[in-house]
């Protein structure tokens, strides 16, 4: 069997810069992807920027795809990898369609959604946000005619923009209503604090809102006691934080969802009930590093909460403590698409180096690290504020590893 | 108001998932043991951070530096003619 230098797994902004990086110093590169198209999650992202430029996620893949094709890189799509075995101090990757021999491993699989998970969440109808994303922008399906997004924070804002942009009416954005796993997600002080750490992302009213209390607790408090019954209006469809959405209701598929008013802290207020017709709901419940892979190869892992949960244990090379397995983009936390991109650079150095040791590579990684840093300062969507205290809390770890 | 489902293709409801909680202070491993919670056939694709979640809140332990619920391949659906290896490996 062909053994490959570098197999990286996930074709997304992470991977495919990577490639790029190997074919560069001409190692011998495979990329698989399970999705039909190369480019990752790039391919449904279309925002402004405050600068007032758009970010088009297809154009900015086809960049990638291009350059990695022009540099004969090997690129498989529609396989999807189940395991990765350690096998005589190399790799072997189970796919779907066979097995590939690899001497380094690159994990870029990106994140995964988690739910908000409510009464009549898994009728037809109901889908991430994400989903609606996908199917709006690189399937060009419309989703349905009227829906309501269930969650409010960074990703349900820009996604809702974007099904606006494409002619999909919205009735509002809204709170799940509480309960065990919805829990911070449901609470209007909670989401009113995560909001006010995005207020930059002008020119969205209800960020300026939040934004004008970012500094202080009890001005948040303020804001989320006074927040209009209304909602506030943004690209005409309003966000509400003292509105939740109890249950969806419907027999075959959705038909309607049941809201009401609740407290600041959360609490139904009774006789509130509201029905509002829809014919399909969009779940926004944030992002978690997909890390499946990195955990059956031998990876250990870390809890660190601004970057999404459990993230493998890397170093700034995104070499993890597994010798010849690296990892790049939102599977080591969740952050934006040109940080992600950055990251796959560093990656795919890190692998040129450990297989040929050449101290100009070992420059070249300092460079790709530096820029990895001032993408991050630069970042117009932060995920998370202390995304930087995360970061250093996982690099830290590696050490211990390596110390230990 | 109806129940939540939490694990889809075993069908274990949020109060079902609270009941052991309060009876049996469950590790993860036993509270999916216990309900049947993310052993469904999609792996925990979609429950397992609402599990980790249900787990973490109810009893307010810290989440630890492990995967609560070990990770085990196959981490896709896959066939047992692949797992078998009569497919076309080379």
């Amino acid at each position: 069997m062909q053994k490959h230098d570098a197999v990286i797994i996930g074709a997304g902004p992470a991977g495919l810069n990577a490639a790029i990086a190997l074919r560069k110093h001409d190692l011998n590169v495979l990329v698989i992807d399970e999705f039909p198209h190369l480019g990752g999650r790039l391919l449904g992202q279309l925002h402004e920027e405050p600068n007032g430029e758009w970010w088009n996620g297809i154009k900015e893949a086809e960049k990638l795809v291009n350059e990695a094709k022009a540099l004969n890189t090997e690129m498989l799509t529609n396989v999807s990898v189940h395991h990765i075995q350690r096998k005589d101090g190399a790799f072997v990757v189970h796919t779907n369609r066979k097995n590939y021999e690899a001497k380094n491993v690159l994990i870029a699989t990106g994140a995964a959604e988690t739910a908000n998970p409510i009464p009549g969440w898994t009728l037809p109808g109901v889908m991430t946000i994400g989903a609606a994303q996908v199917m709006t922008n690189v399937h060009r399906v419309r989703v349905g005619e009227k829906g309501i997004v269930i969650g409010v924070n960074v990703l349900a804002a820009a996604i809702a923009r974007e099904l606006l942009l494409a002619g999909i009416r919205l009735h509002s954005l809204a709170l799940p209503i509480n309960n065990a796993v919805t829990d911070e997600q449901s609470h209007p002080k909670m989401v009113m604090e995560r909001l006010s750490r995005i207020a930059h992302l002008a020119p969205s009213p209800l960020l300026r809102f939040g934004g004008k209390f970012a500094k202080y607790k009890w001005a948040q408090n303020i804001a989320v006691s006074f927040y209009p019954k209304k909602g506030i209006n943004m690209w005409d469809v309003p966000i509400h934080l003292r509105k939740a959405v109890k249950e969806i209701n419907g027999t075959e598929q959705v038909e309607s969802v049941t809201m009401v008013d609740i407290t600041k802290d959360g609490e139904i207020i009774p006789g509130t009930e509201e029905e509002i017709p829809v014919d399909f709901v969009c779940i926004a419940g944030g992002l978690y590093p997909l890390a499946e892979l990195a955990a059956v190869v031998g990876v250990p892992f870390k809890y660190v909460e601004p970057l999404g949960g459990h993230v493998p244990v890397h170093n700034e090379k995104m070499e993890t403590p597994v010798e010849g397995v690296y990892v790049a983009g939102n599977i080591t936390g969740i952050e934006s698409a040109k940080v992600a991109r950055a990251q796959g650079k560093v990656a795919g150095l890190s692998i040129a180096f450990r297989m040929k040791k050449d101290a100009a590579i070992q420059k070249e990684i300092e460079k790709a690290m530096d820029e990895v840093k001032t993408t991050r300062d630069n970042a117009t969507i932060q995920f998370h504020p202390e995304i930087a205290r995360g970061r250093d809390d996982i690099h830290a770890q590696f050490n211990k590893y390596l110390n230990g | 108001m109806r129940d939540v489902i939490i694990c889809r293709c075993e069908e274990v409801t949020l109060s079902q998932l609270e009941e052991i909680i309060k009876h049996h202070d469950p590790s993860a491993r036993e509270l999916k043991l216990r309900t049947r919670a993310g052993m469904g056939i999609c792996g925990g694709k979609t429950c397992r951070p609402l599990l980790d979640k249900v787990l973490q809140k109810l009893t307010d332990k810290p989440p630890t530096d492990d995967i609560p619920l070990k990770v085990q391949p196959p981490v896709r659906p896959t066939s047992l003619a692949q797992l078998g290896g009569s497919g076309d490996e080379t």
